[in-house]
Formats: structure tokens, sequence, C-alpha cells
């Protein structure tokens, strides 16, 4: 809890002066963080940084109309006039005859396992420090190894409150470590990184993060150009979810539904992908660093099936969206910052794993291209993707021979869907971001040979 | 702000050697977008707070506050100075700043009409036709997206070695963003006017003429040819070279991955990367561009720089830290993005000097190829020099002659093989990339440009 004062308070002082200067409705939307962080130069230590940050997001409705305006500044005189401005903007904005109301959810807040560990929050600068200090030694996998990074442990509160009857409040721990490790050997450069994040410290991984950002670095070493052809790819879990997860992001996000810029307009019951290709998102997924217990609008959502054997099964929503597409509100609302609109978006997916094991996966390649710890994206809300290869390796008769270097993956989302051919039994969880080894059938790459 | 600051930082206990920097950062900002004929977002932010800094037996120590009276102030800096201390131990580097660069100025971002004093309504106006335009122009728009952001800035900057600099900074910016689709084929079409300055930079945006050219283009594209894949000849357009230049090379001279051993172009300055036509440059104090500014986020004074000079690497981009390490002068390129954040080496304007040669004429010697046009984004790994961006859209050259337009594409290549694969250069020269810079979560404004830039052997990647 923030000693400087009360942010419930503050919300609520909010909606009272939103509705005594004429608002429909009000909405205060705060987040207060307190992080310590470490960054690590050249496998030392450079900066500590002990920092706490508080924002307050206000949206009013007047007349259908939505004004925002949102601050860092907590003085009375602040707070008036922020309050203020985001009336006077309703009043002048245009009414948006699609939005019907603020959420009025009031079913109680559930409790979600392993989201705040004491532990964390009293965690010294020195414990942290040793910490760090072995996951650099693990990284040093060569004495010229260059490592740097971050690391940072914290905890966040945010309140919701609105005048439709929302008031919620929920606190989360988070410990995280990013990693990256450089091997030269003359103008040959191996490089990579890895990164964790738990919301508790025992489940904390820290000194895999340093294995296996070293380990992976000296694997880069020895890359080569090949050639422009089609080929299989082979994702790890770590790119597979980086990958399809925000392909279903844009693809079954309802505001994008109804602006017919999601790549799955009008598709629910429709197969938008292989048969292999189940998944479900699971908002309340004990310990999960993108669990929450209620969406950034306060409403509670529940777990739910996305894509049953390549069908999709539903969009996800929020209080504006849910309406407009002629669904129920998931519960999905999501926020970039305080001062933010909300959006749907997904918590935690769970891709449903396969039967194959992943060596076997492997081994019946004849040739390919293996891909580890990347993503595959397109760029806006465009299906076509033309990305590089970052972690690649080139495969032939099911053994990795080299790293690839100056190569472009160009199909369309697609194309990934669909190309789905193998699922591994084998997954992986990343803080209940869950995801299987997938192979998918030949894709046109454009290599530097 | 300035004497409350000092007043402060003279009650701080410091020793000669030791650094502790104050910086005041407030900003307010008014942003607006109408999307599909609704307004999507109006909204007001405002945001406040101070950031400390303190270097001491080589380690730093950072604080933020967004209570300004001068006990807090006092308190953060005790914090910043007691976890530097901490950290010493564990640090096996030195680090200095050095007394010798010290600051003092105040400067106001010239605006001939202060976009506060505009009324809403004409700025609503604006984006309201301009999205009109777009979403009207056939059943092909399916989503038409018109904005409007401004935002002031003032800093305040005082450090125990003497700099006190007082900013006041405005950005003001319009834009569109257009999707169209048939089916599963979709492409858009984004951009936008304005920099740094007043409403001045936008007042000539015509929003009919906008709205129709990017809804037309989106037309066009959607029917365009496929782009092609492998390895081949590119020309690039100004926008599409500012965006080349800034992820292919310019990340690689921030000052900060060269001394964290993490830019291929580490220990490159005097060493040729490029053939000799080639000059490339970064420059702040360019009035009204979005990059532009006269004191960087440490009080420092921007200068331009040279980046590379007829195709020798002629200089890094430098915050106070690196320059001290480097014994070098700092050049004004610490950079952050509000103050809960620490200054880092960045861009600001960042451009390839002209050369002589018209668009037809490099369309000649290419033979064939690809033309390529403006930029959504790029990214870089500069540890192994590998680079990757995108277009927004381009036209096939075949036998010297530009033909056929294609869709969106990305490209790949590697920084120290791709200045020195440039064949031509043009001499029409136009700083037409205006956008935001990411990097180590920090997101500051920049623009990028220069003339038609021709490279051999770009890996493009296409899916035909």
């Amino acid at each position: 809890m923030n000693s400087d004062f009360s942010l419930h308070d503050l919300a609520e002082k909010v909606i009272r002066i939103g509705l005594s200067k004429g608002a429909d409705q009000v909405e205060a939307y705060t987040l207060y963080g307190a992080v310590r962080g470490v960054q690590i130069e050249r496998g030392s230590i450079r900066r500590f940084t002990d920092t706490s940050n508080s924002g307050i997001g206000i949206r009013i409705l007047k007349n259908k109309a939505t004004g925002m305006a949102s601050t860092t500044i907590f003085s009375q005189e602040s707070i008036e006039k922020t309050v203020s401005e985001a009336v006077s903007l309703a009043k002048i904005s245009p009414p948006d005859t699609n939005f019907i109301s603020l959420p009025s959810d009031t079913t109680p807040t559930p409790i979600i396992p392993d989201r705040c560990d004491d532990n964390i929050s009293e965690l010294s600068i020195e414990d942290f420090t040793e910490l760090i200090l072995a996951t650099i030694q693990e990284a040093k996998i060569r004495e010229d190894a260059i490592i740097g990074g971050n690391f940072s442990a914290g905890k966040g509160e945010r309140y919701i409150i609105n005048s439709a009857g929302v008031d919620r409040f929920s606190m989360q721990t988070s410990v995280s470590g990013f990693l990256s490790t450089k091997i030269s050997e003359g103008d040959d450069i191996g490089s990579s990184y890895h990164y964790d994040a738990q919301t508790t410290l025992k489940k904390f991984d820290y000194l895999s993060i340093g294995k296996l950002s070293g380990e992976r670095a000296l694997k880069m070493l020895g890359a080569q150009k090949i050639d422009t052809t089609n080929l299989p790819i082979l994702m790890d879990p770590e790119t597979t979810y980086g990958t399809l997860a925000p392909i279903l992001a844009n693809g079954i996000n309802a505001f994008n539904v109804f602006n017919r810029t999601a790549f799955f307009v009008d598709k629910i019951g429709d197969q938008i992908g292989s048969p292999k290709l189940s998944v479900f998102d699971d908002p309340l997924y004990p310990g999960g660093v993108d669990s929450a217990p209620f969406d950034d609008e306060g409403v509670v959502p529940k777990k739910i099936q996305l894509v049953e054997e390549g069908i999709l099964q539903t969009y996800i929503t929020d209080s504006y969206t849910a309406p407009l597409v002629e669904l129920e509100n998931t519960g999905h609302a999501s926020r970039f910052s305080f001062a933010s609109k909300p959006r749907p978006s997904p918590y935690s997916l769970n891709f449903k794993n396969g039967d194959i094991s992943k060596d076997a996966i492997l081994s019946d390649l004849k040739e390919g291209i293996l891909l580890i710890d990347s993503s595959l994206e397109s760029s806006g809300n465009r299906p076509q993707i033309s990305d590089q290869i970052n972690q690649g390796f080139y495969v032939k008769d099911g053994e990795i021979q080299y790293p690839v270097k100056e190569a472009v993956v160009g199909c369309t989302v697609y194309d990934i869907f669909d190309k789905i051919e193998e699922v591994s039994k084998e997954t992986e969880n990343r803080s209940g971001h869950i995801a299987p080894w997938i192979l998918l059938s030949p894709i046109r790459i454009s290599g530097g040979k | 702000m300035l004497d409350k600051l000092e007043q402060a930082l003279n009650k701080i206990p410091l020793s000669p050697k030791d650094f502790l920097d104050i910086r005041h950062s407030y900003s307010m900002g008014e942003s607006f977008t109408v999307r599909n004929g609704r307004f999507d977002s109006i909204s007001n932010q405002t945001m406040g707070g101070i950031a400390i800094r303190a270097l001491i037996d080589n380690t730093w120590g950072f604080t933020t506050i967004v209570n300004t009276d001068e006990e807090s102030i006092i308190k953060a800096a005790k914090k910043a100075i007691r976890i530097a201390k901490t950290g010493s131990k564990y640090t096996k580097q030195e680090r200095n700043i050095s007394d010798k660069w010290v600051y003092e100025g105040k400067e106001i971002t010239k605006i001939e009409i202060d976009p506060r004093e505009i009324d809403k309504e004409a700025k609503f106006e604006k984006i309201i036709e301009t999205e009109k335009a777009a979403r009207h122009f056939s059943d092909t728009i399916a989503e038409s997206t018109s904005y409007y952001q401004e935002s002031h800035k003032e800093e305040v900057i005082v450090n125990n070695k003497g700099t006190k600099v007082e900013t006041e900074n405005h950005i003001i910016r319009i834009g569109k963003n257009v999707i169209g689709r048939e089916g599963v084929k979709m492409q858009n079409v984004t951009d936008s006017l304005g920099g740094t300055g007043g409403w001045e930079l936008i007042e000539g945006w015509n929003p009919e003429k906008e709205g129709l050219k990017a809804a037309e283009e989106v037309e066009k594209l959607i029917s365009a040819r496929s782009p092609p894949s492998g390895k081949m000849r590119v020309i690039m357009d100004p926008s599409l070279t500012g965006v080349f230049i800034h992820e292919a090379f310019g990340h690689a001279t921030e000052a900060d991955s060269i001394i964290a051993k993490r830019s291929i172009l580490e220990g490159k300055i005097g060493e040729k990367v490029g053939v000799e036509q080639i000059n490339v440059y970064d420059d702040p104090t360019i009035p009204t561009l979005r990059g532009s500014f006269k004191y960087d986020s440490e009080g420092t004074k921007a200068q331009k720089r040279i980046l590379v000079k007829e195709g020798v690497v002629n200089e890094y981009l430098h915050t106070l830290e690196t320059a001290e390490t480097m014994d070098l002068e700092p050049n004004g390129a610490g950079r952050t993005m509000n103050f809960n954040y620490t200054p880092q080496s960045r861009m600001s304007n960042t451009y390839v000097g002209p050369g002589d040669m018209s668009l037809e004429e490099i369309a000649e010697i290419t033979k064939d190829g690809v033309y390529l046009c403006k930029s959504y984004s790029g990214y870089v790994f500069t540890d192994k020099g590998q680079f990757s961006f995108n277009c927004q859209s381009g036209y096939f050259v075949e036998n010297g002659e530009i033909t056929d337009l294609m869709g969106n594409v990305g490209m790949t290549g590697l920084i120290l093989e791709v200045l020195n694969n440039s064949y031509a250069i043009g001499n029409k020269w136009e700083p037409a990339f205006k956008g935001n810079c990411g990097k180590g979560g920090q997101w500051v404004p920049v623009s990028g440009g220069g003339p038609n830039l021709a490279v051999t052997d770009v890996v493009v990647g296409g899916n035909s």
C-alpha cells in the first residue's frame, strides 16, 4: 500500500467531483508501482534504481460522449483540474451512439493464488544483487563473454472505481530478469538472451536466465547465409507463443472485429487453422504474470476456449465492444497505461499439446529451419509477415547444422495457422504462457546467399 | 523551479569526485483520434516529477519522486546516493563525470501559433474531415483513422558540476492511417505532418486531400503485385532512407552500446564502412523537425553529429558518461522519455547527405530490382550487426524503369556490408520520416530522411 495517501480515497473523490460537474458516468483508474531495478553492463553492476510511480486516468461520459484526462500529480488542485478537463472534453466531444454504459460488475473478486509474495517486496538490494551475480556467473560460459541485462523486483497496486458500481482493488508482485550474452571469435559473433518473469521469488528461475543466455550465445557462433527457398519451420515453445499469441490478440479482438480489421472477422464457428490447433485463455491462472482477478474496467473474466481443433469459438470483448459484436462481455479490457482507453486483449494463452515428441519432430525433419525464442510478427494490422530470422538454425536430416543469418520469412498470418503440421506432446509453461513445439509446412524464406 | 533545485542540491553532501543531477520534468498534452466516424480517443495528459541520479564510486543510483518540495528532493537524493554506495562494491568498471563540461542556458522552442490557443473544434475539424474523406472513398476502406497530438514539455536540469539548464519544447503532429481490405487481403497507408513547433507546422494540412490520397493509395495497394523474395537491388525513397539509416547504422553509433561492447561499430572510428559518397548525420539543431532540441536531458548543449564522413565512421552519439569514458566532448545525445527514466545515448534527426543523381538515373543503372517507399518500423541487433525494416509499398524496377506497384515487404541486412553496397545517391533531399524510436522501454520523437539511396544485395522477404 502506498504510504503517502490512499489511492482508493483519491479515486472516490474523482467520482464525486465528476458527478458534481454534470457527468453521467465517471470512472477512476489508478495505478501505483514501486520497483527496484539493477542494470548489468559488461558482467558487473552499473546502476541501481529505486522508483515509485503512480497515475490516475479519468473517464467521463456525458450524453454518450467520452472525455478522458490523466495525471501523475495528486494535489487537490491537480485532481480538480484533471476532472474538469475530462468533463469539458466530454461536453464538446461528439456522441458515440455505440456506447451503452460503463460496466457494473459487482461479483466477488476472485483470489488468484501465488499473486503476491512478501519475499519480493522485502528483498534487500544485497540479496537481490547476490542472486543476479549468480545468474551472471551462469552466463559466463567463457571468460571473454560480454554480459548485459536488467533485473527488477517490485509490486503494483490497481484500483478501479466507477459510478455504475464497480469498486475493485488488486495487488501483484513481480520479479523479472533479462540477460544477453555475446561471444566473439574474430569477426564471428554469437549473441543470445533469455528472460524470465514470475510473481513469486521461489518460481523465479534466475540461474536458467544466465545458463540459457550463455549456452545459446555459444551456439549462435558460425552463422551462415542460406539460399532463398521454401522450407518447413520448427518453432520452439517461446517462438510458438511469440508468433501465435499476437496473431490471436489481433484476430479475435472484438474492437478490430467491429472495425473489420481483425484477421478473423465473421469467423466464429469457422475453421481458422489446422485441426491440431486448440487454444484457451486462462485469466485466473495461479501465479501467472498476466493473470488478473478483473480486467481494466473491473469486470471479472473467466477461462474461455478460443480455438477448438482449428475452429474459432468466440471473440474477446470489453464493455464497449461486447454489444457491438453481440457477445457477452468476456472481461478482457486492457489498458496500455493509466492514461489509455481500454481495448480487448488476452491474458494467459494455453496452446494444447499434441501427441508426438519434439525430438521425433526434429529427427523426422529432412530439411528446415528451427527457430528459438523468436517471433514472426506482422507489422501494423496487416496479415503479411515479412520478418527477419533472429535466432534460427538450419536443419538437415534431423540434425542442427548451423545458425542462420540475414534471412527473412515471408508469409501471412493465415499461412502460420493453416500450415501447422505437427504439435509436440511437450509444452513449456512460462508463468502461465503455455505452448508446445510446432512444425509448419514449407514457407518462403529469403536468404542472403 | 531552477532556484528550488539548486537550493536542494546545495544541501546534499557530496565529495568532489561524486556526480549528482536533479531533473524536473513537467509535460502536458492533448490527443484526439477519430476512427470510422467516431471519436475513439479524446484525452488530456499531465505528467510531472523529479528524477535524481547519483554516480558514487563508479555506480549509479537513481530515484524518482512526484513531490517537488525541498525535503522530498533531499530525501530522494540521499536514497540515490545510498543505493549507489551499496552497489559500488559489486562494480568492476570505472565511471566518472567530468568537471569540464558545464552548461548554462534557457531555451524555449519557437512557436508562431501556440496550439493551446487554438479552439479544440478547429483541431477536431481537421481530423474529422481527414477521416471522413478516406472512409467515403470506397468500400475497400475498412478502417479510417485520423489523429491530432500536441505536447508541451518543460525540463529543468541542475548538477553538482555547475550545469543549470531550463528548456521548453513543443511538439505537434497530425496524421492518418487508412486500412483497406478485400477478403483476407489487407494493406494500410500511414503518414503524418508536424514537428517541433506550433500550430503553424500543421496549418497547411488539407484534410480532404490527405484523406483521399491515403485512400487512393490503399485502394491501389490492395490489387498490387506481391513483393518478390531474395537478394536484390533496392532503391529507397527519402522516407525509407531515413528509417534504413536509423536502423542499419544510427543505433550502432549510440555510445552506450559501444561502451557496453554491444555494438558492431565498437572501435571503428576512422574505419571505412561505406562508399566514399556516403555521409550520415544526426542533427538535433535543425529547427522544426520532430527530433529537434537545444539541450538534452543531461543539460548538454546539442550539436550536429557527423556519424559517417565520406564512408568513414566519424563520431558516436554521447552522453556525459560515454564521452568521459572515451575522453571526448559530450555531443548532447542524452535523451529520456520522461522523469521516470535515465538518459540514454539516442538519435534525433538522422539522415544521409545528398548525392547527384535523379531517381530516373538511379533506376536506369539499377536495371532490375525494387523501388521501395515509406516505412512502418524497423529494429536492429547492434551486437551482431543485423537489422530489419519494412516498407509500406514499392514498385518493381524492370529493365531500368520503375514499373508495377507492389505491396509492403520487410528487408534485412548486415551493418558492416550495407553502406559499402550503396551504389547510387539521389540529388533530392527530404527529412521525410517522422516517428518515435524505442530503446530500453523509452520512446522518443525522431525524424529521418535523405535522398533516394540505392543499395545492392539487400534481402527482401516477399512470399513470391
